[in-house]
């Protein structure tokens, strides 16, 4: 017998959300919609989430299960009870207002999607027939249009959590998806937009994203494409792109960091505030000697490396 | 046990207190180190940024010395530990592009097998019941009556199929060595979450936050400290933890080390032997805890 | 009360594609009780058909063909002619707007095989087409945010009719409660289909028959009813589609003997004939005890595809058997049993989307249906795969036409507001005052299990007789339901129990009008008549509701083209 520990949440009835459990004998096989739609129609009418297709698809039925964002359609049940555990603990998706139990409100997230303008852009006048598109032109954007806006990504997106202005991993694939397209004429104002503070450069890397996504379109991977896409159209006036110019630098130069030059680099010789605000942290480490040498040592055979670099176009 | 270690930049620079707590601890477990003096830095995620093939070339050339070496490489950076086994990956799935690589890497005198070394974290290898066994046997100091929180940075976690640990969604590793050292370890939500250090230059106020969740999480867990296996992790919880504190506005002053020394604390070493005192925020408030017990 | 010029129900193909014509002109409300992005098109897998001829020569009039042989000559061929030709132009349309196709080398559409059609003709994006055009035509109703405003999780109750003239649909918003009346001069029904009152089906939970049961007690008749198509290959018990694509790119089918029994059924084009005859076949394998290990178990063989052409072609299809049972088709054959999948009924239209009241065509003023919901008919007895993201694109943008050319020129009618509400007020207290004593999971479960065994893919008088009474029977218990969620804030109960009405509705529709079709002919099969009889039923039924009961009246199909013939693969 498992027990399906769910938050509720009825604001009708109790202004305060808390836990309730449900036991349940998960039959083989069974999804956790299968077991939620069990409890539903047999124990408890109230009890209440999205859910349409079944198959991994509409993306209705995102929640957590165990603190983690996932479709509740396309999870077993029994794989979420571990190590002997009993119980599994069920709630709403994170960084969204709870409706109601596993409802949320996706309005944040549907304005964020509208923010990179998700639509083909190309002012020519379209062929008789198809555009042209390469197999290889199409693989390009073939991972984020698997996105299903599930919002499991933006969920559990550590930046979100603490920064409701950050665009977060699912707006950010459905650029990629355009940023990628060869049909595409908008890259350019489109990379400047994403470069602007709360856009690609303001993911930590932290890799939630691409564990919650229920399919290939895992957020963090499109990230990093458009962020590499930003350095070749030279869209470089902004921190984020100014680091990852420093660092290749850097690693060229030497074979690992130097990070004494990087965070100047980085906010740029002429960006005052960011370089004021480096001051206290570089004075309280200069002061434990909590700093990198004062001559960069390189690696040994720095020299391979940089070779290396410049093979690959560096 | 004998290993390449890969020490990454950080442990070189800014977080020297790492390699020497990781250096002191290897010796006096028994453990043979064998610095990759000529490895390149990982990438730490940033140069795929803007060349990855680039990052899977430099990397695949890491793992080109370590197959010479005839050694699996050991990590002490969650964020190198990740991006090493991220090119791995690519270039074990992908013949042609393995190939590709390889024939640049061909003019530097090295190649790239695959399939020949393993890729792990310092705490990997303690985890393991030979690992924990040796630990047991070594300890000089057990840690009774700190209470320690451990933060294990993203990037040996997630993806978690390129993880090393058994359960990276609700990992334990961490969790087992501190009891081992007789510590007594405290859960948090935070401690599988990010630091914030990523962005620390390019939105610095959500990074604090991050840092400033798991800190207050910690402290209100009970902890005494914080335990992290990434220097960069360590950089944002601990270098700008003032930064954070008025931020908040609170006060947490809660020392953060480094995996390696609370190991070598356990082994016998004093604080200062193994770079305690280099650190921002005083851990001189574990010496009392821990001789409170002694 | 809430006023658009043109009011669209249902945000998949054709209520967005609708939405797209509209707003070029006019002000117009896109109504959905999920979100667009979330519709069921999304879940359509294997591609959309039109003759572009990228891969092999390809005509209209083969598609044509192809189209009306698969629907067993029930089609109406004018109708047909024009939706074939339409068919490349709607594709390129998409593709203009960004859809995402997969390519051939030369960078062209690529266009692969699919049961019925002659020519590999089912354009593609991965196996995922569905989704795909979803999300494109998503993104331009998002890109035309200015006229089109969207109702999300907004649920339609009942078509306002006054003086033979629709004038709006009364609705709630799921979220609040709150109901509303949305007054206009056109309303356009794109609501989908109702594979729901099947136990096993493809269809998601959406699927409850909502705008063609609306239609039915605004005294509109639904046309063939009984012609619901069950896909071959619905993963076992769950229903869960595997695309028929899975055959296209040249999987097998086997039973319990490890046998491709299509030989048996279909020696010309094996897998690939058209779905009603591979269900058939299937079930017949099962009824002969031959499924796998005795069970209602076919085996669907991808294995000698090979791992790469899986992962390029069928990923999705490999993901959804490791997820929901387990298994990985590179290495092991799935089990799929025959699923309700589309009904190719509905709503009866004429070519333009107009909505016809009879047998003469005439016409509700103001009320357009296109998509899974309409019965125009250019499916027939049965639909061939890939041929119904097209019609819900072809029909959603001609429907969305003729609802913006009449609305342009009509004036909004009077409508009596409160009166209105209160209807469904009334219904919502009704519903909450039942006495409690019968489960309505017990009811629906009941529903799902004698439409499936006697109303499935083998029909005949006795059983059907006994499923009509067993529904009506249901019909007197679900007024006796318990409900226990009695709120206004977000009561998905509420909404399920009033789907559920409109299933068994559904239910009795679909059952009466197969009773009454003493032939078999495409996706309707009745083994006490087991021959196509076009002397007596070339035609169109149409089923309605009167003082005494069902009222089953037909109209003649039209033909053009091709003179009806023996139909064999």
């Amino acid at each position: 017998m498992a027990k399906f520990r769910i938050k509720r949440y009825n604001p009708e009835k109790q202004a305060e959300p808390y836990y309730e459990e449900f036991d349940y004998d998960i039959p083989e096989g069974a999804t956790l919609l299968d077991c939620l739609n069990h409890l539903k129609w047999n124990v408890d009418g109230t009890l209440t989430y999205r859910m349409s297709c079944r198959s991994a698809i509409c993306g209705s039925c995102a929640m957590k299960g165990n603190g983690h964002a996932l479709l509740a359609c396309q999870k077993q049940a029994a794989h979420l009870l571990k190590d002997g555990s009993d119980t599994i603990t069920i709630e709403p998706l994170g960084n969204m207002p709870v409706i109601k139990d596993l409802a949320t409100d996706f309005q944040q997230f549907w304005d964020k999607v509208d923010q990179v303008k998700p639509y083909l852009q190309n002012k020519e006048k379209p062929p008789e027939r198809e555009r042209q598109q390469s197999p290889q032109q199409f693989r390009k954007i073939d991972d984020a249009t698997t996105c299903i806006m599930c919002g499991a990504c933006y969920s559990d997106c550590n930046v979100l959590e603490v920064d409701k202005n950050f665009l977060g991993p699912a707006a950010l694939a459905k650029a990629q998806r355009f940023v990628g397209d060869s049909r595409d004429q908008a890259t350019r104002d489109r990379i400047k937009e994403l470069s602007k503070p709360g856009g690609m450069w303001d993911c930590t890397h932290c890799g939630e994203c691409v564990e919650r996504c229920p399919k290939p379109a895992e957020p963090f991977y499109r990230i990093k494409e458009l962020m590499a896409v930003g350095l070749e159209e030279g869209v470089t006036n902004n921190v984020g792109a100014r680091h990852a110019l420093s660092f290749v630098k850097s690693v060229k130069h030497s074979g690992r960091l130097n990070e004494s030059k990087i965070p100047i680099e980085s906010m740029g010789y002429f960006n005052i505030k960011g370089l004021l605000d480096l001051v206290p942290v570089g004075l309280r480490m200069l002061l434990k000697m909590k700093i990198p040498p004062i001559i960069h040592k390189p690696i040994d055979d720095a020299k391979d490396v940089r070779r290396i670099f410049e093979e690959f176009g560096e | 046990m004998k290993f390449a270690l890969f020490t990454g930049c950080v442990a070189k620079g800014a977080t020297r207190e790492l390699m020497l707590a990781t250096i002191k601890s290897a010796e006096a477990l028994g453990i043979d180190f064998i610095e990759m003096k000529s490895a390149a830095c990982c990438g730490a995620g940033v140069i795929s940024e803007k060349n990855p093939v680039l990052t899977d070339a430099i990397n695949a050339r890491t793992f080109a010395l370590a197959e010479e070496q005839g050694l699996d490489i050991i990590t002490i950076c969650s964020t190198c530990q990740g991006n090493l086994k991220k090119s791995e990956c690519h270039l074990d799935e992908d013949v042609e592009y393995k190939d590709k690589i390889n024939h640049v890497l061909k003019d530097g005198g090295h190649q790239y097998e695959g399939g020949k070394i393993k890729i792990k974290h310092f705490s990997n290898i303690l985890a393991t019941p030979e690992g924990k066994a040796l630990l047991k046997e070594k300890i000089k100091r057990p840690l009774t009556g700190l209470k320690t929180a451990g933060f294990y940075g993203c990037y040996v976690l997630r993806p978690s199929e390129l993880s090393e640990y058994e359960d990276p969604d609700n990992p334990k590793e961490l969790e087992e060595l501190f009891e081992i050292l007789g510590a007594t370890p405290v859960y948090y939500p935070s401690r599988i979450k990010c630091c914030g250090f990523p962005i620390i230059m390019m939105n610095k106020d959500a990074s604090h936050a991050m840092a400033g969740n798991a800190l207050i999480e910690a402290v209100e867990g009970g902890a005494d400290c914080v335990v992290t296996g990434c220097p960069l992790c360590h950089l944002s919880l601990d270098s700008y933890q003032p930064e954070i504190e008025s931020m908040q506005k609170k006060h947490y002053s809660i020392p953060i080390l480094h995996l390696p020394q609370l190991v070598a604390l356990a082994l016998g070493f004093s604080p200062e032997e193994i770079g305690m005192d280099k650190h921002i925020v005083s851990t001189v408030g574990l010496d009392k805890i821990l001789a409170q017990h002694a | 009360m809430i006023k658009h010029d043109v009011l669209i129900v249902g945000a998949g193909l054709a209520g967005m594609r609708a939405a797209l014509e509209v707003c070029k002109d006019l002000d117009v409300g896109l109504l959905t009780k999920v979100y667009p992005s979330r519709s069921h098109s999304g879940a359509a897998q294997g591609g959309i058909a039109a003759s572009l001829g990228n891969s092999e020569d390809d005509s209209w009039e083969e598609h044509m063909f192809d189209t009306i042989k698969g629907g067993d000559y029930l089609s109406d061929q004018d109708a047909v002619e024009e939706y074939v030709k339409a068919a490349p132009k709607v594709i390129y349309e998409l593709e203009h707007m960004g859809c995402t196709f997969s390519r051939t080398e030369d960078g062209k559409i690529a266009q692969r095989s699919f049961g019925g059609h002659s020519k590999p003709r089912a354009c593609f994006s991965a196996d995922r087409t569905g989704h795909a055009i979803l999300h494109a035509l998503h993104e331009q109703v998002l890109k035309n945010a200015k006229s089109i405003k969207i109702y999300s999780e907004w649920y339609m109750h009942q078509l306002i009719v006054e003086d033979g003239r629709c004038g709006g649909v009364v609705v709630s918003n799921i979220r609040t409660g709150e109901v509303e009346v949305i007054h206009a001069k056109a309303v356009v029904f794109a609501t989908g289909g109702y594979g729901r009152v099947f136990q096993i089906t493809t269809n998601a939970f959406a699927g409850t028959a909502d705008g063609a049961i609306a239609a039915f007690r605004a005294g509109i008749p639904l046309e063939d009813s009984e012609f619901v198509q069950f896909h071959p290959s619905g993963l076992y018990r769950q229903g869960i589609l595997f695309s028929e694509a899975a055959r296209g790119e040249g999987g097998y089918l086997l039973n319990g003997k490890g046998e491709r029994f299509m030989e048996q059924y279909a020696p010309s084009r094996m897998e690939l004939a058209p779905r009603d005859i591979v269900a058939r076949a299937e079930q017949s394998e099962i009824d002969a005890g031959r499924g796998v290990d005795g069970k209602d178990i076919i085996h669907l063989d991808l294995r000698h595809l090979g791992e790469a052409r899986i992962m390029e072609r069928l990923p999705q299809i490999r993901q959804l058997g490791i997820d929901f049972i387990g298994v990985d088709c590179v290495t092991d054959p799935l089990p799929i049993q025959p699923s309700a999948h589309y009904s190719m009924g509905g709503i009866p239209t004429d070519m333009f989307g107009q909505v016809v009241i009879d047998e003469k065509g005439t016409p509700m003023k103001g009320f357009f249906a296109a998509g899974e919901c309409a019965c125009v008919s250019v499916h027939g007895a049965n639909r061939l795969g890939t041929n119904s993201l097209l019609e819900a694109t072809v029909f959603g943008e001609r429907t969305g036409r003729s609802a913006l050319k009449y609305a342009r020129n009509a004036e909004f009618s009077k409508v009596n507001e409160s009166h209105e509400k209160a209807r469904v007020l009334n219904q919502v207290e009704e519903i909450f005052q039942r006495d409690g004593s019968e489960s309505y999971n017990d009811i629906r479960n009941e529903m799902k299990e004698v439409m499936m065994a006697k109303c499935g893919v083998f029909r005949d008088a006795e059983k059907l007789k006994s499923c009509i009474a067993t529904i009506q029977d249901l019909k007197e218990r679900y007024k006796k339901g318990k409900v226990t969620d009695k709120g206004q804030l977000f009561n998905t109960e509420l909404y399920e129990i009033i789907e559920l009405g409109n299933m068994l509705e559904m239910a009795e529709i679909i059952s009466t009008a197969a009773l009454a079709r003493q032939e078999s002919r495409g996706g309707h099969f009745r083994t006490d008549f087991p021959k196509r009889d076009d002397k007596d039923f070339l035609k169109h039924s149409l089923v309605s509701r009167n003082e005494s009961g069902m009222e089953l009246k037909y109209k003649p199909v039209v033909i053009t083209r091709y003179q009806p013939k023996e139909r064999t693969y």
